[in-house]
């Protein structure tokens, strides 16, 4: 006769063998090997964003995050995410999966990929919390393709909660420093993924208008000998037995490509500034979109050019980025940004007596201070409704050396600079180009003429009449978006205390 | 402002052609007034009140009690609470409480013009003058107050005149 203790063991056995038994969805579960290119499946992944009611009672495959997992006995829910999409998916005990996948989905690390196979079905209630509404995934297979560590350096529920609603109810926001040192997880979140792809939406809506307009995107070289706009706030470089510089705009070569007859010319590329400024909106190294052009007569052609380049970028980005927009707002509340057509342009002169009535006293040759800057946009914002306009005619005592005067006032420039809510995103003007008005010019801003000698000589031999600006693309993605901060808008910033990532 | 200085521009916005002599007492310079018949006459309010009796405009100083109390307390809250105290916090939250208590009134008793107008625009023109356009639109019942005693007929005389925009550019017109 069997002891009591053998009879319990062949008790247990019994049971072990039913618990293997009972994973009738095994083989519908687990963690993938790593994708190394092994086989090539004759399959079709939906997109988080096409999971609507049309494809109500369709199977679909979908790769996405786990953005959260949570068990509710025998179900457990999940939200996929994809860059600005997400959606509710539910493992539930039944024909597809047994309560060990259930107890599997629940306890895959947030922010793991996954490759699901569901059916997409419609819900009665709207999901309030997911982008996509109306269905749910009701998950038929689940497997993890790439693991993520169980810790994460920052929530990304956190990470998009609106700073007042965090004070409010006590639950956290992530500080600025946490996101820049972790920014790889702080870019996934649906509001950074709309930020950049609006940016990316910016550089193209410019070179689309600008190739429109008959315009040539040149490149200009970053690495200089001599620094173009003042030795003070240059980025030296070694270069091979002697020194080199870092471009702080591409101004130079832009206006040689006029004298060698490009006529109307654009670029995209790095500009270097290594100025000590810790602000809201200065970067070290940031994108500069820049365009110079040759004009017949006057350089209002110019400017009219490059504030309806500014026009068709925003109209743009109004049509095409309108899911973007929103998405941003969520977190960050703003006000839609408007402008007129024609753009508003106002004097010099007017600014100052706008400022005068509001009680600033300023003098008629003083540059706009940053505060003043900003109560000027709210006054022309509440005269004119528009938070895009250009200021002409400032005072040529406040220009670089190279700013064409007025024909009729020697106070005044032929410059201009363009504001966005407020802020200043442009600074151009009608360029100097005759070479001893430029000589001029220089010895009276006390510049050394040995050090701007190649400049000076591109316009010896016959150069056309020009104007431009360039603009940063940080900061008008940050101030069309109504933020602020420029890091907010700077995938991987730059600053005097910031190197990484 | 030093209180003689502030004496002498209250004498005249009340018509007083006389121009009296006042010392100073004190750390805090308290002024005096040294009169011809009777005690000398000590503190700001108390001379004041005294130079309102003189110019024959009593209603200055209130009609009934409780337009009278009115009157002390602001005169009271101007020496105690807005002279000595430069510290930017404590300016603003001044200015928030007054602000709040402005929302029914135009003159600090209510609907009558008294003293107690008189010195507390005195006294805090030196602050006012230097608020930013948007903080004067977020104390807007100062802002009114204030813009309506500065323009009242022999009271601002040689002090600035402060700017007060019309319109609103900061808060949301809806």
């Amino acid at each position: 006769m069997p002891s009591a203790s053998q009879s319990r063991k062949s008790q247990e056995k019994p049971r072990e063998i039913m618990d293997a038994a009972e994973d009738y969805a095994k083989e519908r579960y687990g963690v993938s090997s790593m994708i190394q290119s092994q086989e090539k499946p004759d399959r079709v992944l939906v997109r988080v964003n096409d999971l609507t009611v049309h494809k109500a009672d369709e199977v679909v495959w979908v790769r996405a995050r786990v953005h959260t997992s949570r068990a509710k006995g025998k179900q457990c829910f999940l939200v996929l995410r994809q860059q600005q999409f997400n959606v509710q998916a539910l493992v539930a005990v039944g024909d597809h999966a047994s309560k060990q996948m259930v107890k599997f989905a629940a306890n895959i690390n947030k922010e793991s990929i996954v490759d699901v196979e569901g059916v997409v079905r419609k819900v009665n209630q709207k999901i309030g919390s997911c982008t996509q509404q109306d269905v749910e995934l009701h998950v038929q297979k689940i497997y993890v393709i790439s693991l993520a560590e169980p810790r994460l350096p920052l929530q990304l529920d956190d990470a998009v909660r609106p700073e007042v609603e965090g004070e409010e109810e006590g639950r956290a926001t992530v500080n600025q420093d946490t996101r820049l040192d972790n920014r790889v997880i702080d870019l996934r979140t649906s509001t950074s993924q709309a930020v950049f792809h609006l940016q990316s939406g910016i550089c193209h809506l410019f070179r689309e208008t600008l190739i429109h307009k008959g315009f040539v995107e040149i490149q200009t070289p970053k690495i200089i000998s001599a620094a173009s706009e003042g030795g003070a706030n240059v980025f030296t470089v070694s270069y091979f037995k002697n020194n080199a510089y870092l471009a702080q705009s591409p101004q130079l070569y832009k206006q040689m490509c006029i004298c060698a007859d490009f006529e109307k010319v654009f670029c995209i590329g790095p500009v270097f500034r290594a100025e000590d400024s810790n602000t809201h909106r200065h970067l070290t190294e940031f994108v500069g979109l820049d365009i110079e052009m040759a004009f017949n007569y006057h350089y209002h052609e110019v400017v009219e050019e490059i504030a309806d380049t500014l026009v068709q970028i925003f109209k743009g980005l109004q049509k095409r980025f309108q899911t973007e927009i929103q998405t941003v707002n969520k977190q960050f509340p703003c006000e839609p940004f408007r402008f007129l057509e024609p753009t508003l342009r106002l004097d010099y002169c007017e600014a100052l007596a706008m400022l005068r009535e509001a009680g600033i006293e300023m003098g008629d040759e003083e540059d706009l201070s940053t505060p003043n800057e900003k109560l000027l946009g709210r006054l022309v914002k509440e005269k004119y409704d528009t938070d895009f306009y250009i200021l002409d005619k400032y005072p040529l005592a406040v220009r670089p050396f190279y700013t064409m005067p007025d024909p009729r006032n020697p106070k005044q420039s032929n410059s201009y600079d363009m504001f966005m809510r407020g802020e200043e995103i442009l600074s151009g003007a009608q360029r100097i180009h005759d070479p001893q008005l430029l000589t001029e010019r220089a010895l009276h801003h006390g510049i050394d003429l040995e050090k701007i000698k190649a400049y000076i000589d591109s316009f010896r031999f016959g150069a056309p009449p020009h104007a431009g600006g360039g603009i940063g693309l940080e900061r008008v993605t940050m101030l069309f978006l109504g933020l602020h901060n420029v890091r907010q808008t700077s995938m991987f910033p730059r600053d005097p205390k910031r190197l990484t990532p | 402002m030093a209180a003689a200085a502030e004496l002498t521009l209250l004498e005249k916005s009340l018509g007083l052609s006389k121009g009296n002599k006042y010392s100073a007492q004190g750390e805090r310079q308290i002024p005096v007034l040294q009169t011809n018949n009777g005690p000398s006459l000590t503190g700001l309010t108390t001379i004041a009140a005294h130079l309102v009796k003189q110019a024959n405009k009593e209603y200055l100083l209130g009609s009934t009690a409780e337009e009278k109390a009115i009157v002390q307390q602001w005169l009271e809250y101007r020496v105690t609470r807005v002279d000595g105290h430069s510290n930017k916090d404590d300016i603003h939250t001044l200015l928030k409480d007054l602000n709040s208590y402005l929302e029914d009134k135009v003159y600090l008793t209510g609907y009558n013009f008294t003293l107690a107008d008189i010195l507390l625009y005195y006294g805090l023109h030196r602050f006012i003058v230097d608020l930013t356009v948007q903080e004067k639109e977020k104390y807007l019942n100062v802002s009114r107050w204030f813009c309506h005693i500065q323009h009242y007929p022999g009271i601002r005389q040689h002090l600035s005149i402060v700017v007060f925009i019309k319109n609103r550019l900061y808060t949301n017109s809806h």
